[in-house]
């Protein structure tokens, strides 16, 4: 992208390091600035634009809105420090630059395969009905500025990081795709082939929607005893439960449903509380804004940050060469630096690669024998697929952290660490004498991150304490649950990890983020996200809303047509934002408009003439935002346009969203 | 009596890479017995504390023997058991 280098967005911030403020901060990145179109911007990007602002002023950081777009295909802001050059952060529709399709929300989402995924569990091709590839295309664009600037306070000379929204949401699919496509048995789910459960969220007698959760067999099969399930249905159910958050699909057996379906909820409660099993209501967001921590969460941003220590040994130029860490052994910003990582499942070890995937060392902890994850079908040359993509680019190091000698190898490991990253169970860090404390005590360096599954709020949350901190939960509990189930017409959330994925993406934004406060003021720091706090970011617009609170700009307007068509062959997802388009889009259908509430059913034959590829050109040429749907993931890999963010392998691997010039 | 055992890949090393194997026994835990002492290793990946590991589940026919009786789940000639890694939670 050639984009003048002479605007706003470039303009320096420099200032002389006694001009910032001093410790304790409240906010991470006081003293930076974001500057660019953030209040009119396209619609293409008007989401991100919001979910930047937002980030940005819960990071105290200053905001110049600047008139001057870079036009419709493409969105760019500047990120800048009082010590390095601005870094221009060019986000663009698609990486591959020659594809200039207008897209939406719902439009990538198709195109991705995120909508083939999420409507596996309801059986319909459907979007999230959220700004999902948009908050997570803001996170990443803002993470990519913070880590190129951490690369020139180490040496590099990094002034551009781009990003499409594209890669984003490929990137939030890429354990799908791994399974879709690994060389031994792939998972092939098409929504209109699963088997549809009836089960997940249940209903209890009093029309409660609700969630169950755990992670142990022994309470599932104790809890359907209780309310007088056969043992045999109880355990068809418990495979059934197991295929979520693999496969986002839980084809419960009926009996499970009716059986439920019989008491209250606060009977089933009761029930919960003798048998070990976690249950939570499907809230709305109004209610979860009336919890008492949810304005202060939504004011503090997803990251609770605490800086309390200050080193100053080996100052240079007013820096420590601990806190810039060893020297750029690559051309990626965190080359040269060292992650310890201890998690399992998908949100750590999501944030765990993506700070590899800026070029850090990371030491990935797994319990002796290798973490039991790595055997899960479907495989790629003797690893399971789903695992590897996470996980492919760590140095594993087998310890058992419950033994002293385990967590004296991992305090040695931190000594000389830059970033240690771990998803524990709430309180398991200080049973292992691995809690900040420890470690700031032997390294005060040290960026201490923690992978919360329900609050970043160090008090704890106490009415949802007491449940296991999954996805699912966290979406019932949220009110993303509820907001999903409005827009797609189900009783529920999403079996797509949407909270897993995007708390990834904030837990490795919360590190890279106290890195660079690390390197302009020699602190070290405790970051804290939660899949709670990804919840809020996700909403923030409706937190916005319901606080009352002044806005960031106009509120994106309904769009008049969002629908999917089936065509001569495959489908094809359209909307029309306003009545420009739709009158674009009647023209080239020959349609005639009768009144707009009808008109998206009367086109359901038209599309039948040609197929979703000929439309999607056509619409192309037009600037009307659609985009053939995936719906077998391993299409993507044929996908022209899509090639410059795949690798083909045992399994279609999704490369770096980053490109840093 | 006769059970035929599906192994998934990642025990595969420890049974010659075969991933089907003929085994005699009256209950799961004589399966994993007499698999012991042919592939040396592979009771270790199944059993913790005298139960089936908690990350491993077994299914006899595809019931998951944890809500049978467990490593005590009686077979019947021809019977199938299927090893597969467990998925945990986000």
């Amino acid at each position: 992208m050639n984009i003048p280098l002479d605007g706003p967005l470039n303009r320096p911030l420099y200032r002389p390091l006694d001009c910032l403020p001093g410790r304790p901060m409240d906010r991470a990145l006081s003293g930076c600035a974001i500057a660019g179109q953030l209040k009119s911007t396209s619609p293409d990007f008007a989401s991100i634009a919001s979910s930047l602002h937002y980030q940005s002023t819960a990071l105290g950081m200053e905001i110049e809105t600047t008139e001057n777009g870079s036009g419709s295909t493409a969105f760019s802001f500047g990120f800048k420090t009082p010590h390095t050059m601005p870094v221009r952060c060019n986000v663009t529709r698609w990486r591959n630059p020659s594809r200039h399709s207008p897209v939406t929300e719902n439009t990538m989402q198709a195109a991705c395969g995120l909508m083939s995924v999420h409507g596996r569990a309801s059986g319909k091709l459907q979007p999230l009905g959220l700004n999902y590839v948009s908050t997570l295309t803001a996170a990443l664009a803002l993470q990519g500025g913070i880590a190129a600037s951490i690369g020139q306070l180490r040496g590099l000379s990094t002034l551009n990081s781009n990003i499409s929204m594209g890669s984003a949401g490929l990137l939030s699919v890429a354990q799908y795709i791994a399974g879709a496509t690994a060389s031994e048995s792939p998972e092939t789910l098409l929504p209109q082939h699963t088997a549809h459960a009836t089960g997940f969220p249940f209903v209890s007698l009093d029309g409660v929607v609700f969630e169950l959760e755990t992670l142990d067999a022994g309470p599932w099969r104790k809890f359907w005893s209780a309310i007088g399930v056969s043992s045999a249905a109880a355990g068809k159910g418990w495979s059934a439960f197991l295929l979520r958050y693999a496969k986002a699909i839980s084809p419960v057996p009926e009996e499970l449903s009716s059986a439920i379906s019989k008491f209250s909820y606060h009977r089933l409660s009761q029930i919960c509380t003798s048998t070990g099993m976690a249950i939570c209501p499907v809230r709305s967001i109004d209610v979860r804004a009336q919890d008492e921590d949810s304005k202060r969460i939504w004011l503090q941003g997803p990251w609770e940050f605490l800086f309390e220590t200050n080193f100053k040994e080996n100052l240079r130029d007013g820096r420590s060469s601990r806190a810039i860490g060893d020297l750029p052994t690559g051309n990626l910003p965190l080359s040269g630096l060292t992650v310890i990582e201890s998690c399992r499942r998908i949100q750590g070890p999501l944030a765990g690669h993506l700070l590899a995937l800026l070029g850090a060392d990371v030491i990935r902890i797994e319990p002796p024998g290798g973490d039991p994850l790595r055997g899960m079908p479907p495989m790629a040359e003797g690893c399971s697929a789903r695992f590897d993509a996470l996980n492919r680019l760590k140095t594993i190091r087998e310890i058992d952290i419950k033994s002293p000698a385990g967590q004296a190898e991992i305090t040695d490991l931190v000594r000389h660490a830059d970033i240690f990253l771990h998803n524990w169970a709430p309180g398991k860090a200080v049973l292992f004498n691995l809690d900040h404390e420890d470690m700031v005590r032997i390294n005060p360096s040290l960026i201490y991150a923690y992978a919360a599954g329900w609050s970043t709020d160090s008090a704890g949350h106490a009415s949802s304490s007491s449940m296991p901190g999954t996805d699912f939960m966290t979406q019932a509990y949220s009110g993303v649950a509820r907001k999903i189930a409005e827009n797609s017409g189900t009783r529920g959330g999403s079996l797509f990890t949407v909270l897993d994925v995007l708390g990834g993406v904030v837990a490795a934004q919360g590190a890279t983020i106290a890195l660079l406060n690390r390197c302009m003021n020699n602190t070290g720091a405790r970051v804290t996200s939660s899949l709670m706090s990804a919840a809020t970011l996700l909403c923030a617009d409706d937190f916005q809303n319901l606080y009352n609170l002044p806005g960031r700009g106009a509120p994106a307007s309904k769009s008049i047509i969002v629908n999917i068509y089936i065509t001569k062959r495959g489908k094809i997802a359209v909307e029309c934002r306003d009545l420009k388009t739709l009158a674009r889009l009647a023209e080239i259908l020959d349609a005639v408009m009768y009144t707009e509430s009808d008109f998206p059913q009367c086109l359901d034959s038209l599309f039948l003439s040609r197929t979703a590829n000929e439309w999607a050109e056509i619409f192309e040429q037009a600037g009307i935002p659609s985009a053939v749907v995936i719906e077998d993931l391993a299409e993507l890999q044929t996908v022209a346009y899509l090639q410059p963010d795949l690798s083909p392998g045992p399994y279609t691997k999704v490369n770096s969203p980053w490109s840093f010039t | 009596m006769s059970i035929t055992v599906h192994i998934p890949t990642i025990l595969r090393p420890l049974t010659d890479n075969q991933k089907r194997v003929e085994i005699a026994g009256l209950n799961v835990i004589d399966v994993i017995e007499a698999m012991e002492q042919q592939y040396p290793g592979v009771k270790e990946k199944l059993v913790a504390g005298g139960k089936a590991h908690r990350f491993m589940n077994i299914y006899v026919n595809d019931d998951d023997i944890r809500f049978n009786d467990g490593l005590s789940t009686r077979l019947n000639d021809g019977d199938s058991l299927t090893i597969l890694p467990a998925v945990a939670g986000g």
